[in-house]
């Protein structure tokens, strides 16, 4: 089923951002190049068998109301819906925690949860752990520890990082490696995810959270 | 990606979620959805409407006069942490925090484990030797069956449509020094699922002889299995070297492991003989 675009009910809380600036030229160039009248709107599609429904999700501090299809994954609304591109959709099936998020400040993979199961509880993005601008804690030890190469595991690695260091401030090496076992990551970089896991520890200690 | 499915309702209460399973067509329970998302996906299973267990407050792990009661919808990260499972039940916690990784630990339900039905469901080795019940609930009335008796084959399983597991009694285990171990193999302590997997249980005497011996195996056959024969060898003897290698022999008849992607039967029989001498080995200690 094509996907579409339903998000009526949503109002974007956020700024212009980049991407999200890029995304709508390109949407705007593709209309004007068909249509060849900028401005109007994309006919009406077909009515959908399945009922979306009308849910609040608690986002980074922030709720939104939009219309939500019960086939689609949290992961999915975050990206497509909400512009959150942060999570990564990786696997698919629950094994390289690409897409892990916090709910209820508890690591989660947002690609074995439907969205509709996240009403009522508290997700936490990647981009909900900057502190305005700045990186936060979990974050910037990640930047300081060189904790990637290509950097597509790393927002669920930060995630994974940020839920293991909420439920154990002062975790062993030990407690780290296990912690973070369910966040692949093809470049390897794993040495210096554990020393990043440490660094933010510290840092957190320190009043950094 | 989505997940074929066209609603998802959310009861409040057990007779809640009774009803709409008898009422929807092609309905589902989903608790954690770790094993239930993947399958729909991959059109392993279908549902056109799933019933989200998670309002129905089935988790928790409860004193009982005959032992403990585990509800369905408790975690394995619940279950590895908590202070008397790991003390008297203490293969079951070992083998909740080695499901998957942790995120899937903080999802994975016990009643998911069991439902779902591999034969390589890490829970279950531990919960034979515990001699577990199960309590099922449907619009009919409540029913508890021995473990034993609730896997039919891989996938499968006596619930009838529509029946929920309600909760897992595990019987207080038996006096004296207890030695019980879980162990498996695979590829990666995390995130894989067993090759072979072994639950153990004996009670050792003071002269060492083993008593009340329990063994358990996953991924060995189609369904989880007492390796019955094993038990009866290990009953009453010291486990020595000679013991041990009759075990490992007869134990061989106890399995009937079969060629897959995981690991080719062969391996598995070597593999379960071995993990059976570990957990001889800890007896012996
Ligand atoms: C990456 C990964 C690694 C894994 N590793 C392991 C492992 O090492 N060992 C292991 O044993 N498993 C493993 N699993 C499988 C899975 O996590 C477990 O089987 C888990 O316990 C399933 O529980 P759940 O709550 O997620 O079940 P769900 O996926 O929600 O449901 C599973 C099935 O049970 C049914 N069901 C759920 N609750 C009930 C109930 N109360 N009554 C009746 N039916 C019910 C559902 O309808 C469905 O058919 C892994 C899965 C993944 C994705
Ligand atoms: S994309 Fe979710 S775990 Fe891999
Ligand atoms: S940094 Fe490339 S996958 Fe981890």
């Amino acid at each position: 089923m094509a996907r579409k675009p339903r998000d009526n009910e949503h109002t974007c809380p956020h700024g212009v951002s980049r991407r999200g600036f890029l995304g709508s030229l390109g949407a705007g160039a593709v209309a004007a190049a068909t249509l060849g009248r900028p401005g109007e709107t994309a006919p009406p599609e077909v009515a959908d068998a399945v009922e979306p429904s009308k849910v609040t999700l608690l986002v980074n501090g922030r709720r939104h109301r939009l219309l939500v299809e019960p086939r689609w994954t949290l992961l999915h609304v975050l990206r497509e819906r909400l512009g959150l591109t942060g999570s990564k959709p990786g696997c698919e099936r629950g094994e390289c925690g690409a897409c892990t998020v916090l709910i209820d400040g508890v690591p989660r993979y947002a690609c074995l949860t439907l969205a509709l199961e996240a009403e009522g509880h508290e997700v936490t993005t990647i981009e909900g752990l900057m502190r305005g601008e700045e990186l936060g804690p979990t974050q910037q030890a990640f930047a300081a520890e060189d904790a990637f190469q290509c950097g597509y595991c790393t927002p669920g690695q930060i995630m994974a990082a940020e839920g293991l260091l909420r439920a154990k401030p002062a975790p062993t090496v030990a407690e780290i490696r296990l912690g973070m076992s369910g966040n692949l990551c093809r470049c390897g970089a794993y040495p210096h995810i554990v020393k990043a896991v440490r660094r933010a520890a510290e840092a957190r200690k320190g009043g950094g959270r | 990606m989505d997940v074929p499915v066209q609603r998802v309702v959310r009861p409040r209460t057990l007779d809640e979620a009774l009803v709409m399973l008898a009422e929807q067509p092609r309905s589902r329970p989903i608790a954690g959805g770790t094993d239930l998302m993947v399958q729909l996906r991959d059109g392993r299973r279908s549902a056109d409407t799933l019933v989200d267990l998670d309002g129905l407050d089935l988790a928790g792990v409860h004193e009982v006069d005959l032992g403990v009661e585990i509800g369905a919808a408790t975690t394995m990260d619940a279950i590895a942490r908590h202070p008397l499972v790991r003390r008297r039940w203490p293969a079951l916690a070992e083998a909740a925090a080695l499901v998957g990784a942790w995120p899937i630990q903080c999802r994975a339900t016990l009643g998911g484990n069991l439902a779902n039905a591999s034969p390589a469901a890490d829970a279950v080795p531990p919960l034979l030797v515990a001699d577990a019940a199960v309590r099922l609930a449907s619009p009919s009335g409540e029913r508890t069956i021995a473990l034993e008796r609730f896997f039919r084959g891989p996938g499968t399983t006596v619930m009838a449509p529509g029946e929920l597991i309600v909760a897992v009694l595990l019987p207080a285990p038996s006096a004296g020094r207890v030695v019980e171990r879980f162990v498996k193999v695979g590829p990666r302590r995390e995130q894989i699922i067993s090759m072979v997997s072994l639950a153990g249980r004996a009670v050792v005497s003071a002269d060492g002889t083993l008593h009340d011996v329990r063994v358990a195996l996953g991924a060995v056959a189609p369904i989880p299995v007492r390796a019955r024969r094993v038990e009866a060898h290990l009953e009453g003897r010291r486990p020595d070297a000679a013991t041990r290698r009759e075990a490992a022999a007869r134990l061989q008849a106890d399995i009937a492991p079969i060629d897959d992607l995981r690991a080719p039967a062969a391996y598995r029989r070597i593999a379960a003989a071995v993990l059976l001498d570990r957990f001889l080995e800890a007896c012996h200690g």
